[in-house]
């Protein structure tokens, strides 16, 4: 598709708000007689409760109401799973524990809410807290994925025989007859650590129940406000029709935003109707960090076995999946992972086992990789770890593994979080290997460059990995695109936005259909009162879905109005066209009608219109793809360890990524410098870290660390691939989580490589300088 | 988190035992301890403020004494409960007679602290408690001071 | 039980006389009493750099003073530097080189680099990093935030 707009650095049409603090944010919404929600929160990881006694703190001055379990009856109940059980996959053990909205009999992770207080400010709501008495009686904790799989005498659910969630085994080939053949075999247990999306904004959200009209309107931070909307209207017994989910501006999702039936959407609306007055609740980011979904969290067993040429034949891979106390959100998470460990190579056999085990932590559903991340560490890892033993060149052990277009479609037998079996549609491997390489001079670093620093005393090392980015996937997105009478159009769809700039690249594409200025589309997304359909913002959908989507339902617009046009205008529809905000027609430029105009008359308040036509200038259209479209691509680090304190600086970045037709080049950089700073966050700086009881030790900024500034990288090299996904009609990938994967095991194999001259053998992400040395430390002894 | 120490008392064994027995003096020297009554001669009822960093904390608490064996040891468990969280912990104290009228205290235990105070505070902690250990023994160096002295 | 005390502040020029209980945040104050909603909180407790508002020339964090500190001084915060229509430069320089995402933090960066670019018209890129680090952006990955902010201290050394 080409066009004024499309494929262009259009400037966003937002900025202006957000830059002048116009934009209204969730705590920017006040309401007459607004009242304020705190939760008040389990200190215990694990313990029965006894008693809570909220008696004292309802006579505090200012305190309306506090609510524990048993004051919302039979409301009270575990929420409904938010995604389903893995039933596609044969032989898959599944225990759907959901996340109940408030704590009753016990309690299963430290943050998890005990009491709510509505009181006059939020100030006085959390002073009623030390009014508040708890008797528990405390148990043990279970945080240790291993120990929690093995040990049965701790259990988060005592319903369950054991704390296995889930096992979850696919296998395509024959790994254990592969490994038979193989001239190596090599076996390593390695950690990708847990880790916050830390948004700058918290979560939040403001009811206003409104009882003569019996009708609700909520104000979220979702990233689906339908998902919010549906199950609202089912627990409080309403017509979805009567619950309005608006999302304000978002800052910043990331993937938590998109957990739902939690206690605020779940408890706030039943007080809301109760007191009949407006609840605003937002969180801080202590309970962000406690009490708000994160990810990552896994202990891998992996083995590969290849050929003394070069050649893997088989990886197998066990591993350990944290989903924290409850498992709402089902297998997403390590569904992403299997799908995504394998997915650059040709390797015909391979065996991979999810244990997804209940902890008392806090619930695990996607942050920004979902569990891809993991998947390409351990893989891309084990690939260093087997070109090391050939000593072989990192880059060209993958290049002999890599898997080609001619490939592709490339049925890969593993079934993913969209509940189909994975197709690699689209993206040359190879290639975006060698652009790679070449960006980063890799051949004058290993000939010049690094020899040189070694020489001086620098500990310098590279580090090349290759990753993809399953994205796009179902069910289906949609939108509606109507042309108001004073000739603007105005799209609206399902989706939400979080700061990605669907308010501008969607006007792109509606623009150019209708040949109208982009900055005269009015984007409007999160609202359900104006688009009802669709499933939320999750997985880098929003390029491929909603585009598509928007595509075609600017194609039936202009289809529309060159019909209505022409009987306007009584010509031919062929002769008819669309200038810029006006329809024209060829050959007689004095015979035109404004857009506007045009759209009056397709609305006629008097009359009779024809049969089959519907009014106005409007269409709406939905997309849903067969499976996701696969982005990929080739990350290069250069890394520059001191050698006394640990401390990295990264000298190059570099990054080459795929995502087929760019609609926006502009907000794609953004979107890839973004994902990058969190990958590198995540390996190195980021830690969420629980002790053996449960107890958080890392819930504040002060101590999870993220990328400052002067952390980056001072320039994201990027590089571009172009293979167009055969999936959709204007052939785009996503891309929102594709910086996010690959700068771990990148950093892994640069530090190694810094330290070539020691057995040095990184088996976690997630590092610090004390770690590191500890590594070197015991390479230097071994 | 582990707690371990020792400290050297100018003064012989018993002397020791018994101001460790006594609740005015032990209220007296643990900074921030705004309140101890005993309840019996192996149970006492405490309030305690203290701030570590960001979190100020007034916990409230038992400390028990079990497997007493005057004036050689004794094992004291400790539970207290606050609006920033609770702390739980062992501690098995010894006392040795050095023989020239000194006693050398040896601590060792173990300290479960949940809440907020371990979630934002954590990385305090440690040189907190230890300040918290420093003070007290230099005010229960001046105390024994002035008890020896008057024997 | 809670006393409140009388204050004056100038916030953007203007003059704000109030009573606030002495507990109550700066933050809360410019959002929740003034209604001036484009300072934002991140974190409460001084890290990420979100509520960032200048203090009589100083940038400072709003959400560790109360707004009794402020009484008798001067705020400016980010609604005092340009509008949709009429954008400040550094703001426009933003815009233009897509140097925010979702925007949340965005306001603090703006408040950090004003005064920050009035001492260094001239700043080097690490120059920009080091004074930008005080703010936490979990969107851009600051490489557009530092191009914005060299555009900006072109554009403004030039009107000079």
């Amino acid at each position: 598709m080409t066009g004024k707009y499309f494929g262009q650095p259009v400037q966003r049409l937002e900025d202006k708000f957000l830059l002048t603090g116009n934009a209204k944010f969730i705590d920017d919404i006040e309401l007459p007689g607004m009242l304020h929600a705190a939760f008040y929160r389990s200190d215990y990881a694990h313990a029965r409760i006894l008693k809570i006694d909220v008696s004292e703190a309802r006579k505090h001055p200012g305190v309306i109401a506090v609510y524990t379990a048993e004051d919302f009856g039979d409301y009270w109940k575990p929420g409904p799973l938010q995604v389903p059980p893995p039933t596609a996959i044969p032989g898959s053990k599944f225990n759907a524990r959901t996340l109940v909205p408030i704590a009753k009999d016990k309690i299963r992770f430290s943050g998890e809410p005990l009491a709510v207080v509505i009181a006059e400010s939020r100030y006085i709501a959390e002073d009623a807290f030390d009014d508040i008495i708890v008797d528990v009686e405390p148990l043990p904790a279970v945080v240790d994925l291993e120990k929690a799989w093995e040990d049965t005498s701790v259990l988060v659910h005592d319903d369950l025989p054991s704390n296995m969630a889930a096992l979850v085994t696919q296998e395509v080939g024959n790994y254990e007859e592969a490994k038979k053949k193989a001239d190596f075999v090599i076996s390593k247990r390695m950690l990708v650590e847990h880790v916050a999306a830390a948004a700058m904004e918290n979560r939040g959200l403001v009811v206003n129940w409104d009882d003569r009209n019996q009708e609700m309107t909520v104000w979220a931070t979702t990233q689906s406000p339908l998902t919010i909307r549906g199950a609202i209207a089912r627990s409080l017994g309403l017509a979805e029709s009567q619950v309005h989910v608006i999302n304000p501006y978002i800052g910043g999702g990331f993937g938590p935003k998109v957990m739902s039936s939690q206690a605020d959407d779940v408890l706030l609306p039943w007080i809301a109707k109760q007191l009949k007055r407006p609840i605003k609740w937002i969180e801080d980011r202590r309970e962000n960090f406690l009490a708000t979904t994160s990810e990552r969290d896994q202990v891998h067993h992996s083995e590969i076995a290849f050929m003394k040429d070069g050649t893997v034949i088989g990886v197998k891979d066990v591993f350990y999946h944290n989903t924290g106390a409850y498992d709402s959100y089902g297998m997403t998470v390590p569904l992403n992972t299997q799908t995504h460990t394998i997915s650059n190579y040709r390797i015909p056999n391979f065996f991979t086992q999810i244990r997804m085990v209940f902890t008392n932590t806090m619930v695990v559903t996607p942050v920004r990789g979902a569990g891809r991340s993991e998947g390409v560490f351990t893989m891309e890892r084990m690939m260093d770890f087997a070109a090391k033993k050939l000593g072989m060149d990192p880059a060209e052990f993958r290049k002999k593994n890599l898997l080609t277009p001619e490939e592709m479609p490339y049925k890969t037998g593993i079934i993913g979080q969209d509940f189909v079996s994975n197709v690699l549609d689209s993206g040359d491997y190879l290639g975006n290997m060698n652009k790679c390489l070449e960006m980063v001079d890799y051949e004058k670093f290993r000939k010049e460059i690094q020899p040189k620093a070694r020489k001086e005393g620098k500990r310098l090392g590279i580090g090349v990995v290759a990753f993809t980015e399953g994205t796009a996937v179902g069910p289906y997105e949609g939108c509606k695109i109507t042309v108001s009478t004073n000739g603007k159009v105005t799209m609206s769809t399902g989706y939400s936005t979080q700061g990605q700039g669907h308010f501008t690249v969607y006007a792109q594409i509606v623009a150019d259909a209708l040949n109208v200025k982009v900055e005269d589309v009015k984007v409007i997304t999160g609202d359900t009162g104006h688009f009802a359909w669709g499933a939320g913002t999750f997985a880098s959908r929003g390029a491929t879905l909603v585009s598509t989507a928007t595509y075609l339902a600017s194609q039936k617009v202009r289809a529309k109005i060159f019909a209505t046009a022409s009987k306007a205008l009584d010509v031919p529809e062929d002769q008819v066209d669309l200038c810029e905000g006006y329809v024209c027609v060829k050959g007689k430029p004095e015979t035109r009608i404004m857009l506007g105009e045009l759209a009056s008359k397709a609305n006629p308040m008097r009359g009779v219109v024809e049969p089959g036509v519907e009014p106005g200038l409007e269409a709406t259209a939905y997309y849903g793809p067969p499976h996701g479209a696969t982005g990929c691509g080739a990350c290069a680090i250069i890394l520059n360890i001191d050698p006394e304190t640990y401390k990295p600086k990264i000298e190059r970045f570099v990054i080459v990524h795929d995502c087929g037709t760019v609609i926006n080049p502009l907000l794609l950089e953004g979107q890839i410098q973004g994902g990058v700073s969190m990958g590198i966050g995540n390996s190195f700086y980021e830690k969420m870290v629980y002790d053996e009881n449960g107890q958080m030790l890392t819930a504040s900024f002060m101590d999870y660390l993220m990328p400052q500034a002067t952390d980056m990288p001072d320039k994201i090299e990027m590089g571009h691939g172009h293979e167009k996904s055969p999936l959709n009609p204007l052939g785009i990938k996503g891309v929102g989580e594709a910086g996010a994967l690959p700068p771990g095991p990148a950093f892994a194999q640069a530090l190694e490589d810094a330290f070539n001259d020691i057995p040095l053998e990184i088996l976690e992400s997630n590092l610090n300088p004390s770690i590191v040395y500890e590594y070197v430390k015991k390479a230097r002894n071994s | 988190m582990k707690v371990e120490g020792e400290h050297l008392f100018k003064a012989p064994r018993e002397v020791v035992y018994e101001m460790f027995n006594d609740p005015t003096a032990l209220g007296a020297a643990v900074p921030g301890l705004q309140k101890m009554t005993k309840i019996d001669a192996s149970h006492y009822e405490a309030t305690l403020g203290i701030r570590v960093g960001p979190v100020s904390a007034n916990f409230s608490g038992t400390l028990s004494l079990t497997d007493e064996v005057p004036p050689e040891k004794v094992t004291l468990i400790v539970e207290g409960k606050g609006g920033a969280g609770f702390v739980k912990g062992v501690g098995y104290v010894n006392f040795e007679d050095l023989g020239d009228k000194t006693t050398m205290m040896r601590y060792v235990g173990e300290a479960n602290i949940g809440g907020t105070l371990a979630s934002v505070g954590q990385r305090m902690i440690d040189s907190v408690s230890k300040s918290i250990f420093k003070t007290a023994f230099e005010k229960l160096d001046k105390i024994l001071e002035e008890r020896w002295q008057q024997k | 039980m809670s006393q409140t005390f009388p204050i004056s502040v100038t916030v953007n020029g203007k003059v704000y006389d109030r009573e606030v209980e002495p507990r109550l945040l700066l933050s809360d104050f410019l959002r929740h009493d003034l209604g001036l909603m484009g300072t934002h909180v991140g974190c409460e407790h001084g890290i990420c750099g979100a509520c960032t508002v200048i203090f009589d020339n100083e940038p400072v964090r709003s959400c560790l003073i109360f707004a009794v500190q402020a009484n008798g001084h001067e705020i400016r915060t980010v609604e005092s530097l340009g509008t949709p229509e009429h954008l400040h430069p550094l703001q426009q320089s933003f815009t233009d080189k897509h140097a925010l995402q979702c925007g949340f933090c965005t306001p603090g960066f703006l408040m950090t680099l004003v005064p920050f670019l009035e001492e260094h018209p001239n700043p080097s890129r690490s120059e920009i990093r080091e004074a930008i680090d005080g703010n936490i952006c979990r969107c851009t990955g600051y490489e557009k935030i530092v191009e914005a902010v060299e555009d900006a201290a072109a554009k403004l050394s030039q009107k000079k």
